[in-house]
């Protein structure tokens, strides 16, 4: 299950940290790096998670790869995190961070789908609404899934805007059948 | 033949599938963390509310009963196998609910109050949620009416009335379930044009089983249709098969379907068969969604499952129609210990207990009730004058016959008045034995301990105690219906009743005595 809750935690604290020190850019480029990392390399996820290899080791390990490309407030907070055996939050530690980044910077990610893709002029159009309707700068994540059939269906954190022809599809059939004894 | 034209049938189409193009659906979405035993951890889902209802893929519903900081824990209301970890979770925005009305009565409904017996859907042009707020005290008044059970011993010594909670508990294979399906036939009768007659109003009865076998409930619903109950009645089952979950909330949907009558004014009757294997439950589904557990590893808040459920039991206002729920909660004891943590818990919560000792019921005495520690705290209030009237001496006759039956056991040099103790205690307990499914009107059962209590039985022999019983309301019902009818209207016995009662016993006992010696 995800740890979610330290890794907000751990989140919160860096961020505190950078925006003290002025270096929340630096810190989220810092971030993004190993992010990266992790992301392209099983080797360095399985090693991180391992209770095997020793906390010394990890140690080195990390500034062997990182010293030069990250600054040292990162790396003494890839230490910290490793002192208290926590390195495993790190990719979700990333995440809950880029999260907190987003807020701060009044930006909102949206993911939309779409049965076949969009043109630019359609996806200027869905942008421009979607800052007007959530108040904040949209960042646009765009998808086709052919099951859609038709519409959009627009999700903006847990909320979900859905106005697909799948969906209609499925209420069509909900109605026709009656089956709402449940839920009604 | 009249054709019908192809527009025509588009244009009716169109109708029916009106609104369908322009709508946009928003809703709130989630992702399954993990799943398994009846339980969901759910990541999103973050404007969720305390058990409200929500969608799983293929159909299945689920109830948050856990808000976390990064996850809302959920119940299945399904089959938790169909659901797999990342699947999308829908909100409803609705509480969990159920369909409720006068046509629930007759069926067999799954704690959803879906139809389970095969008689095809319920249409039901409401809906109340499952769980909901107990009334306070400005709506409610003092238990007053009786609710018969139809038992003598309990109508007898420990009268329930409408609104009451009495707990009827005791081990396995005791009769609990016996007599609260007696009095659940007994209440036939105030569906009668008699008992509109006589002021008695009718009473609407749930049967909510839980963690029973599926057998067990298709006798209890078929024994219900042999003697003309169903028609009242709800059967509200979550058997041993079903989900946790479902065993969990089936006590509260009886609650609502009974809360349905008495908001309308009239009376209800919900049997909860039984509640420690929906503490049990509880207790499953708290565990897996790691709540600490206590004592006999229940979660801290069982009293409060309970006592809330309980606490929907009621006796409303004049103001507010007057209705009732009269609760019955069923608890069974391990070998007799009532001071286990759930027989405790509702002991205290009740209005009163029925206690049923398999020692009791295997010596023959049936219903195996143990008189003298059973009790019922409001009912007195609610029992008729005429049954006060007669059952007062009950009681401590009783009383003292069991005090003396152990001394007499030790020798035989008794003088005169302990042996009348004696002799009268061991007919009264003879006059309280009845069989299962025979529930009697009231008029009859104050007949019957009238004699009882008035020194009638003492010259009769023991074992023909219960035959001049079964002749003497016989010839009642013969000869003096008049008789009995007074006492179910007047509902007291006034000395022209009593002396009139004394005359025809007197004769009545000469000629029973005669019989006997021929």
């Amino acid at each position: 299950m995800k740890n979610t809750r330290a890794a907000r935690r751990y989140a919160v604290a860096l961020m505190n940290v950078s925006v003290e020190q002025r270096a929340v850019d630096r810190v989220a480029d810092d971030l993004q790096t190993i992010g990266a990392t992790l992301a392209a390399s099983r080797e360095l996820r399985v090693m991180l998670t391992s209770p095997v290899i020793s906390p010394i080791k990890k140690k080195a390990v990390f500034d062997a790869l990182f010293a030069k490309r990250v600054g040292k407030e990162i790396l003494t907070f890839a230490h910290l995190l490793i002192h208290k055996n926590r390195e495993a939050l790190l990719p979700d530690l990333i995440e809950e961070f880029r999260a907190l980044l987003d807020d701060q910077r009044g930006l909102v990610n949206v993911d939309a789908a779409t049965a076949t893709p969009m043109t630019p002029a359609q996806e200027g159009r869905l942008q421009k609404e979607l800052e007007r309707y959530t108040g904040k700068k949209v960042q646009l994540r765009l998808a086709t899934d052919p099951s859609v059939r038709g519409g959009l269906i627009v999700k903006i954190g847990d909320t979900v805007l859905d106005g697909s022809i799948r969906r209609q599809l499925v209420r069509l059939r909900e109605q026709l059948l009656g089956l709402n004894a449940v839920s009604n | 033949m009249v054709e019908v034209r192809p527009d025509e049938v588009s244009a009716i189409l169109r109708k029916q599938l009106a609104g369908f193009e322009k709508e946009v659906d928003i809703y709130d979405v989630g992702t399954v963390l993990q799943v398994g035993d009846g339980v969901a951890r759910v990541y999103g889902l973050t404007k969720s509310l305390m058990s409200e209802l929500v969608e799983f893929p293929h159909g299945v519903f689920g109830m948050v009963l856990n808000l976390e900081e990064d996850n809302v824990g959920c119940i299945l209301f399904g089959e938790s196998s169909e659901i797999k970890e990342g699947d999308t979770v829908k909100r409803t925005g609705r509480v969990a609910s159920l369909p409720v009305g006068d046509t629930m009565l007759g069926r067999v409904v799954n704690p959803l109050g879906q139809p389970t017996d095969g008689r095809g859907t319920i249409t039901a042009d409401k809906f109340m949620p499952i769980e909901r707020k107990a009334l306070g005290v400005i709506q409610r008044q003092p238990v007053k009416e009786p609710l018969q059970t139809g038992l003598k011993a309990v109508d007898g010594m420990i009268p329930i009335g409408r609104g009451q909670r009495e707990l009827i508990i005791g081990d396995r294979q005791t009769g609990k379930t016996a007599i609260a399906i007696d009095t659940i036939i007994n209440q036939r009768y105030t569906h009668t044009e008699k008992a509109k007659r006589e002021g008695v109003k009718p009473v609407y009865c749930i049967y909510v089983a839980v963690g029973q076998k599926s057998s067990t409930v298709a006798q209890v619903v078929d024994k219900l249709q042999q003697e003309g109950a169903m028609e009242y009645t709800t059967v509200v089952a979550a058997t041993a098969s079903d989900p946790a979950p479902m065993q969990f909330i089936a006590p509260y949907s009886g609650a609502t379907l009974g809360e349905y009558f008495r908001d309308g004014g009239r009376h209800a009757l919900v049997v909860y068969d039984d509640l420690s294997k929906q503490a049990q439950a509880y207790r499953q589904v708290s565990l897996l969604l790691r709540r600490p557990p206590g004592r006999e590893a229940y979660p801290g808040d069982v009293f409060y499952l309970h006592s809330r459920l309980l606490e929907r039991a009621s006796k409303l206002s004049e103001e507010l129609g007057g209705g009732s729920l009269t609760a019955l909660p069923v608890i069974e004891t391990q070998a007799g210990d009532v001071s286990a943590y759930i027989p405790t818990n509702v002991i205290s919560i009740t209005d009163g207990q029925i206690y049923l000792e398999s020692s009791m019921f295997n010596a023959g005495i049936r219903p195996g009730i143990n008189v003298g520690i059973s009790v019922s705290r409001v009912g007195g209030n609610a029992q008729i004058k005429a049954m006060k009237k007669v059952a007062g001496r009950l009681r401590i006759d009783l009383a003292q016959y069991r005090e003396l039956e152990a001394f007499a056991k030790f020798g035989s040099d008794l003088d005169k008045a302990t042996l009348a103790q004696l002799r009268r205690g061991s007919r009264l307990v003879e006059l309280l034995k009845q069989d299962q499914y025979r529930p009697m009107a009231v008029e009859q059962q104050v007949v019957g301990v009238f004699a009882g209590t008035n020194g009638y039985l003492d010259e009769i022999p023991l074992e023909h105690v219960r035959r001049f019983e079964a002749e003497l309301l016989e010839m009642m019902e013969l000869k003096h219906a008049d008789l009995l009818q007074e006492i179910a209207e007047k509902k007291d016995l006034t000395q022209e009743i009593t002396a009139r009662m004394h005359s025809i016993l007197k004769e009545f006992t000469a000629s029973f005595k005669a019989s006997v010696k021929a």
